[in-house]
């Protein structure tokens, strides 16, 4: 698709007219997340118990938070394929640190900050590493992060010494995943907190404005006299900003750094955003995109365990719903053409 | 810029010096690579370890001969390590039923498991191409997909267990063969690299690969049937992954869900796109990306010798990487531009 049509294409996203085929299409996906919880519900009535969708929901914020993280640098036309192993990184790095802190005799406080000080720093090493290889040396961001994957993993692997990093406070998993506010728990307040301000910072803020722009038209973008370089560097370092406090939440959850506790999460976060209707020609997507695929995808293989299918059968269903999710995305663009 | 790349490929194989620009860094650093490991460890030019190499390094050059056909034509196959293993799964699965039925007719019972294997890869590059080209959905997306679908097939029909019952003949007569000293798999690597190169080159498929990779849109106006070939690059890119999913099972001796995978998919990138094949299409040739896997099969054998952590050993593979693209991208700047 030329840049022409891509630029044509966001300024109908941008201006919806709403029109009744449009709002047909567009609730295509929530109208089949419903279909499909019913689906479940009709073959064990366990999935619709409150006790179920509350854990579909805390499951959902882990997905969605790495789904958002993915979407902000797929808006670029970029790509985050290190998402999973900096996520290990961070976990045991964090980890190692809070174990070291409590051995040296910190109070509790300053080892849960020297803890999320370690996380993110982490995270934001390995954002600017990706966003400046890829935004000043100008290499394309599938190798760069498929670069960064591999030295991520050695790191956390290396650290670990491949083995779980005993010695997380527990204070830490009473905070990031056994606290709850208004009986809600953290992960879900943490994710939704998450996902307002970053829906705010796409939909209202210049900064939020220039990546659909960069990723609709670049050319444009530069012309237009965006720091092009230096906005690609930001959004990656949002991006795996993002992907640590993630790696935080799951490291309170399991109690423990996990060296691989990123594994697939790089193509699960894709998959996320995508069958949320990314478009991974960049300039379109966001917040909304990303929760929905992530709930989407969340409910099918919490449905399809409780329903007894088999894991092996699961993998392959999953396949056909995210080439199908994007096809019926396609298809809801040509539409609006 | 592409386009002006593709039309002027030809004359440009004519020249030494543009050769070693388009090449780059790679030849000296594998050079340098092989000097150094035989002048620190003995055991690096032992004839064990040497076939050790050839072996690793034919299985991924096989499969990054096929995914740098896709990434030329501006696509990507993640599929590639899904179909080692499902290749693998059905050839040893074949056989042993085969095996059971018309008991002691080899040449049948090899027949069929070859051709079930090979018929995988093409059924899944089928499914790939179709998606891409007539559905129109990106490549990343299909073969995410048809990755999660196919190694989700492979383990359904061996629940993760080894199939074995394939016969004596196919495994020591041919995976654990070697003829003039050189083991089977790199046999079959030359004439895979050698029919490619020669298809890339003298053919209009490889040709036309090129022009769709390069500029969709001026190959549409040429008269390009673009659907068509875009589904042979998957197709090919499925069977060769399959064939080294057969090369691997005779040489293992069963067929494993395991084989492939993940490491497989990246490592064939990784060889495609050290070897100066360009993400944006168009731009890459057999013959280098052949020598990439060479270096980093080398790499990581090297790495192993001289006992570096192998949980260390994925960082090495990392920076190379970056570095040799970004090197790429620098004197691709710095050249001018007509």
């Amino acid at each position: 698709m030329s840049d022409l049509e891509l630029s044509v294409a966001a300024k109908d996203t941008e201006r919806p007219k709403l029109t009744l085929s449009r709002r047909l299409w567009s609730a295509v996906l929530p109208v089949a997340l419903v279909m499909l919880l019913l689906g479940f519900a009709a073959v064990d009535r366990g999935v619709l118990s409150p006790a179920n969708l509350l854990n579909i929901a805390q499951q959902t914020s882990y997905l969605a938070l790495f789904a958002m993280a993915q979407t902000v640098v797929i808006l670029t036309r970029g790509f985050d394929l290190a998402l999973g192993p900096t996520v290990s990184m961070v976990s045991v790095g964090s980890a190692l640190m809070m174990a070291g802190a409590a051995a040296s005799g910190h109070d509790s406080g300053t080892v849960l900050l020297a803890g999320l000080g370690a996380g993110f720093a982490l995270g934001i090493a390995c954002g600017l590493f990706n966003g400046g290889v890829i935004a000043l040396l100008g290499v394309n961001p599938f190798v760069a992060t498929l670069g960064s994957y591999n030295i991520a993993i050695g790191i956390a692997t290396t650290l670990s010494s491949g083995r779980p990093v005993q010695g997380v406070p527990p204070l830490f998993s009473q905070i990031f995943y056994g606290g709850s506010l208004f009986g809600v728990p953290a992960a879900i307040v943490i994710t939704a907190a998450i996902g307002v301000g970053l829906h705010l910072l796409l939909a209202r803020t210049v900064f939020g404005r220039s990546l659909y722009l960069i990723g609709t038209n670049p050319r444009a973008a530069a012309v237009a006299g965006l720091p092009v370089r230096r906005i690609l560097v930001a959004t990656y370092v949002l991006c795996s900003g993002l992907a640590a406090l993630g790696a935080i939440m799951l490291t309170a959850r399991t109690g423990s750094g996990e060296p691989n506790l990123g594994g697939a999460l790089s193509l699960q976060a894709i998959a996320g955003a995508v069958v949320g209707g990314t478009s991974l020609a960049g300039g379109r997507g966001g917040v909304g995109t990303a929760v929905l695929g992530a709930l989407f995808i969340t409910i099918l293989s919490n449905g399809m365990n409780l329903t007894r299918i088999d894991g092996y059968v699961q993998m392959v269903v999953l396949g056909a719903i995210v080439i199908i999710g994007v096809l019926l995305d396609r298809l809801r663009q040509e539409r609006r053409q | 810029m592409n386009t002006m790349l593709v039309a002027a490929s030809p004359h440009r194989s004519i020249s030494l010096r543009s050769i070693a620009g388009r090449i780059g860094l790679l030849p000296a650093l594998l050079v340098l690579l092989v000097a150094g490991m035989s002048a620190v460890d003995p055991q690096f030019y032992g004839i064990i370890n040497v076939l050790n190499i050839l072996r690793n390094a034919s299985l991924l050059a096989i499969v990054a001969c096929g995914q740098a056909l896709v990434i030329i034509a501006g696509g990507f196959d993640l599929s590639v390590g899904a179909v080692v293993a499902l290749a693998s799964v059905v050839t040893a699965k074949t056989m042993a039923v085969t095996a059971a039925a018309f008991p002691g007719s080899n040449a049948l019972i090899i027949a069929s498991g070859v051709a079930a294997g090979l018929g995988c890869g093409v059924a899944v590059g089928l499914v790939n191409g179709f998606c891409v080209a007539k559905l129109k959905v990106s490549g990343f997306v299909v073969t995410l997909g048809t990755m999660s679908a196919t190694a989700g097939v492979g383990l359904m029909i061996t629940n993760g267990i080894p199939v074995y019952g394939m016969p004596e003949i196919f495994v020591k007569g041919f995976g654990r063969a070697q003829a003039f000293g050189l083991p089977t798999a790199a046999h079959v690597a030359l004439i895979v690299i050698l029919m490619m190169v020669f298809a890339q080159r003298r053919t209009l498929f490889g040709r036309y690969v090129y022009a769709i990779g390069g500029n969709v849109d001026a190959a549409v106006v040429s008269g390009v049937t673009i659907q068509r070939h875009i589904v042979g690059t998957y197709v090919v890119s499925g069977a060769l992954a399959a064939l080294t999913g057969i090369l691997l099972t005779a040489q293992v001796g069963s067929g494993q869900a395991s084989f492939g995978g993940d490491r497989m998919m990246l490592q064939s990138i990784a060889a495609a796109v050290i070897g100066g094949v360009s993400l944006r299409g168009g731009v890459g040739r057999i013959e280098v990306v052949a020598v990439s896997a060479l270096f980093l099969t080398i790499l990581g054998n090297a790495l192993n010798l001289l006992h570096v952590d192998s949980r260390l050993q994925p960082v090495f593979l990392g920076v190379i990487m970056v570095a040799a693209v970004a090197l790429d991208e620098l004197s691709r700047r710095s050249k001018p531009r007509v």
